[in-house]
């Protein structure tokens, strides 16, 4: 049973993975925060958190709550920098035998095009993972993955600046998502990610006021999933880069969801945060399963759901 | 820090909309500190842990939590064999002088919680101790009789239905005098009307906030500090009252 893949064939060195699991930007700090708990060595990859030009404090409080199926969180991007993420955690995750991928995030297509600058050839980081789900400050805030054309353009100067693997994090605020994955593809992306957070907010009723420092916030957890599911599956076949499936993986069936629906990877969130093994068990399970169901290869049912064998539709329509 | 997937020993309401949840998890008792916490699961279908300080590490683990929402009501409504899996100790807990001979602990409401556990310690080491503990009115305030011992407690009340009747905050100018260390738990804005009186005392305070992961991983709840932004679940949750920027928060 073989659960390894290539994660970028399409670029020139590539980036081997043991697995297809990988920590999701956000929800596992810098890579050691959990390690107590859990033995992140095992893990496919682990993208640290969403990385900006200068340190940013992040929003008011508070920033994250419970929903009747997930979480919603307005962070506000608080992380220390690129400056630091180069001098003080790239030297440690070059030691470490798990790829480390940095989550980039901008207000501008020039600060995304320089954050790549800064992190080429860094030691220690495997890729670069872009966070496009960022307001636009130049387009009155509006997220720049909102924009086939604007997402492009962040892709290309991201492209243009390193020679690391590209990976484009799309946001699922959109109306159509496979013109924006199309146009990404195009500009150079080595792989997909979908998805980041849904919008969302919550009102105090007792105080009448958002619930959120930030107003706004994300919606993450088991309500994404069906959502992020659904884009996988009609991205797949629109584009040849690989994708990564995000959003409510909690257990190996769910990942399962992805990879059947065309994720080559996936990666795991909210999860983390309610049990800092989450991302372990499910590669666990999903090695089980692959025994259980006598598959070699983990890659050999990437995209399997998008067949033409509606068999099985009778059973679900009729349960 | 540890795991644990602990039974419940007990669980009653002491007061209204407030329960002792007591746990055997002896791994987590034997390493915990006052003024630490566990980050508790509140089972199937909740997407977040709750952050419960350390109310008593002897034989059990003993949480006070009062009913705020979904997760604590959850936690609530558990019986006595049920299973929590809980992890902790965290954070820094209050660190006291060795050289501290009269410590006063000033706890608004549930902040008694992780007092009384520090309380217990501190009489233990045969340190002078005195608990003022304020609320609204009396179904607020921590029961009296399940103090330690040799506690000297003071009690106020803003409707005068137990102790002293007023703030909380009237009483202090004569307590802090003769205190070599205050510790507090108690809401933010007890400890804005806390800084004009304690001036001149050395003030550790615990922070409350809605926390993610409880490991410093997720940024859910940060405090703004002279030092920089910081991580109450991991850099916390007790801080020096200096040095949290608190008209900033
Ligand atoms: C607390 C929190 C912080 C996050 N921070 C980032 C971030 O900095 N950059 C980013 O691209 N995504 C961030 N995300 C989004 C996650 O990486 C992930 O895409 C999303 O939560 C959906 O997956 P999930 O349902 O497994 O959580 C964050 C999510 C949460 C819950």
């Amino acid at each position: 049973m073989d659960l390894s893949l290539e994660l970028f064939p399409r670029h020139p060195k590539g980036l081997r993975l043991k697995n297809p699991i990988i920590a999701a930007s956000g929800t596992f700090g810098y890579g050691n925060e959990y390690a107590d708990m859990v033995d992140a060595t095992r893990l496919g990859a682990i993208v640290c958190k969403g990385t900006t030009l200068e340190p940013r404090p992040g929003n008011p409080q508070p920033r994250l709550l419970e929903t009747p199926s997930g979480l919603l969180n307005s962070i506000g991007l608080q992380n220390i920098g690129v400056g630091a993420v180069i001098r003080d955690k790239a030297p440690l995750w070059a030691t470490w035998p798990v790829p480390v991928i940095v989550n980039i995030a901008g207000e501008t297509v020039d600060e995304f095009g320089e954050l790549a600058r800064r992190l080429d050839g860094v030691p220690g980081v495997a890729a670069i993972e872009v966070n496009i789900s960022c307001p636009n400050v130049q387009r009155g805030a509006q997220e720049f993955g909102a924009d086939p054309e604007q997402a492009a353009l962040v892709a290309r100067a991201v492209r243009d600046a390193t020679s690391l693997p590209v990976i484009v994090k799309l946001t699922p605020n959109v109306g159509d998502i496979v013109a924006v994955a199309r146009a990404v593809a195009g500009s150079g992306a080595d792989a997909l990610t979908l998805t980041n957070t849904l919008r969302g907010m919550a009102i105090d009723t007792k105080r009448k006021r958002p619930v959120l420092g930030g107003i706004t916030g994300g919606l993450s957890g088991p309500a994404l999933k069906p959502v992020a599911v659904a884009m996988v599956y009609s991205v797949y076949k629109a584009v040849d880069v690989p994708l990564i499936g995000c959003g409510g993986i909690y257990t190996a069936s769910d990942a399962l969801e992805f990879l059947m629906a065309g994720a080559r990877a996936v990666e795991i969130g909210s999860a983390s945060i309610l049990n800092p093994d989450a991302a372990v068990r499910v590669i666990d399970g999903l090695g089980q399963w692959l025994i259980e169901q006598r598959v070699t290869a983990v890659t050999e049912i990437v995209g399997i759901a998008q067949g033409e064998d509606r068999s099985g539709v009778a059973f679900y329509e009729h349960h | 820090m540890k795991r644990i997937t602990a039974p419940v020993i007990s669980n009653r309401s002491l007061m209204p909309e407030t329960y002792l949840l007591e746990v055997d998890a002896p791994p987590i008792a034997a390493e915990a500190r006052p003024g630490q916490f566990c980050m508790v699961h509140c089972g199937e279908g909740y997407f977040l842990r709750r952050p419960l300080s350390i109310h008593r590490a002897a034989d059990g683990l003993a949480f006070w939590l009062r009913v705020v929402g979904r997760g604590s009501a959850a936690l609530a409504g558990l019986h006595p064999g049920d299973k929590v899996d809980i992890i902790g100790p965290l954070g820094n807990g209050y660190s006291v002088r060795p050289g501290a001979r009269s410590l006063l602990l000033v706890a608004g409401g549930m902040g008694a919680a992780p007092l009384a556990f520090l309380a217990r310690k501190a009489l233990r080491e045969e340190r002078s101790v005195t608990l003022v503990i304020g609320g609204r009115t009396r179904t607020q305030i921590y029961p009296v009789e399940m103090l330690p011992a040799g506690l000297h407690v003071v009690v106020v009340t803003e409707d005068g239905s137990q102790g002293e009747k007023g703030l909380l905050t009237d009483f202090l100018p004569g307590l802090v005098r003769n205190a070599d260390q205050i510790f507090s738990c108690g809401p933010v804005a007890m400890y804005r009307a806390m800084r004009q009186i304690v001036v001149d005392r050395p003030v550790q305070v615990s922070m409350e906030a809605w926390m993610g992961c409880g490991m410093g991983a997720c940024y859910a709840c940060t405090t703004l500090t002279r030092q920089g932004p910081k991580q109450v679940c991991r850099d916390g949750p007790v801080f020096d009252i200096q040095d949290i920027l608190w008209d900033e928060i």
